[in-house]
């Protein structure tokens, strides 16, 4: 075993002892990966890994360095990209990735790529496939 | 920091699934980089020559050590390393969970460990 992969098992004891709990974290944030297209409410995450809303976003902070609610926008975000990349068009992207409004949606894409949603999909149009339009 | 760029190429590109983004000659080295397949206007790897002495020492130590150079996002590790072994791609590492990531090590074959990540 090299000194690394030594160093890292020596860590992952140290800094994460309680598996119980990484495991249920784990659990809500994957909640929040297949649903977060759905209105989604803090209780009801930190219900799916068992665990009090108030501890589960100070775990989810201590394990993932940022708070459930700026990764649920960074994972809307991510899959707005994709869609926007792929054609679709402004409102049915803001509506798949669970943005009620379409005027935060630009807002926050805005401030997470710097780029207006339309910005952002002409940019990525040339790296569409010919043809390929569903907006 | 890449021993051979031209073996570099061929492994990030037909093992890894980068793809190719500029390669200017730049006399006995080149500028050479590659960017993901998923968003080629994305941030650019550099396949740097070795060409300073002391960074050979550099390289060796952390290669030795099994500390990777860099690390690469992915979205399934245990895929990855399957798809990889199958291509005779040498792991350092086993896909191994750290907290809420699992990571794993691998040989670049220009002297660099190459880690990969998956958030859990």
């Amino acid at each position: 075993m090299t000194f690394y992969a030594t160093q890292v098992l020596k860590m992952e004891k140290a800094i994460y002892p309680k598996k119980h709990l990484t495991r249920q974290l784990i659990q809500s944030k994957h909640f929040i990966d297949q649903h977060f297209g759905k209105p989604l409410q803090l209780d009801q995450i930190a219900a799916e890994g068992f665990l009090s809303k108030f501890y589960f976003v100070r775990l989810f902070k201590s394990l993932y360095g940022c708070s459930p609610y700026q990764y649920l926008i960074w994972v809307r975000i991510e899959n707005a990209k994709q869609l926007l990349g792929a054609g679709f068009s402004l409102s049915d992207v803001c509506t798949a990735v669970g943005f009620e409004s379409v005027t935060s949606f630009i807002g926050l894409f805005k401030k997470m790529t710097g780029y207006t949603p339309a910005s952002y999909q002409k940019k990525n149009s040339n790296l569409r496939e010919p043809g390929f339009r569903k907006n | 920091m890449v021993s051979d760029q031209d073996k570099a190429l061929k492994f990030y590109t037909e093992v890894l699934g980068f793809v190719k983004k500029i390669e200017v000659p730049m006399g006995e080295h080149k500028w050479l980089t590659v960017v993901s397949r998923e968003e080629q206007g994305g941030v650019e790897l550099l396949l740097e020559p070795m060409g300073f002495e002391p960074a050979k020492t550099f390289q060796k130590e952390l290669f030795k050590a099994g500390i990777p150079l860099t690390a690469f996002h992915v979205d399934d590790v245990e895929m990855e390393y399957k798809r990889l072994t199958q291509q005779g791609v040498i792991f350092s590492m086993k896909p191994t969970q750290m907290g809420p990531t699992k990571i794993a090590v691998f040989n670049d074959t220009c002297g660099n460990n190459i880690q990969l990540v998956q958030m859990l």
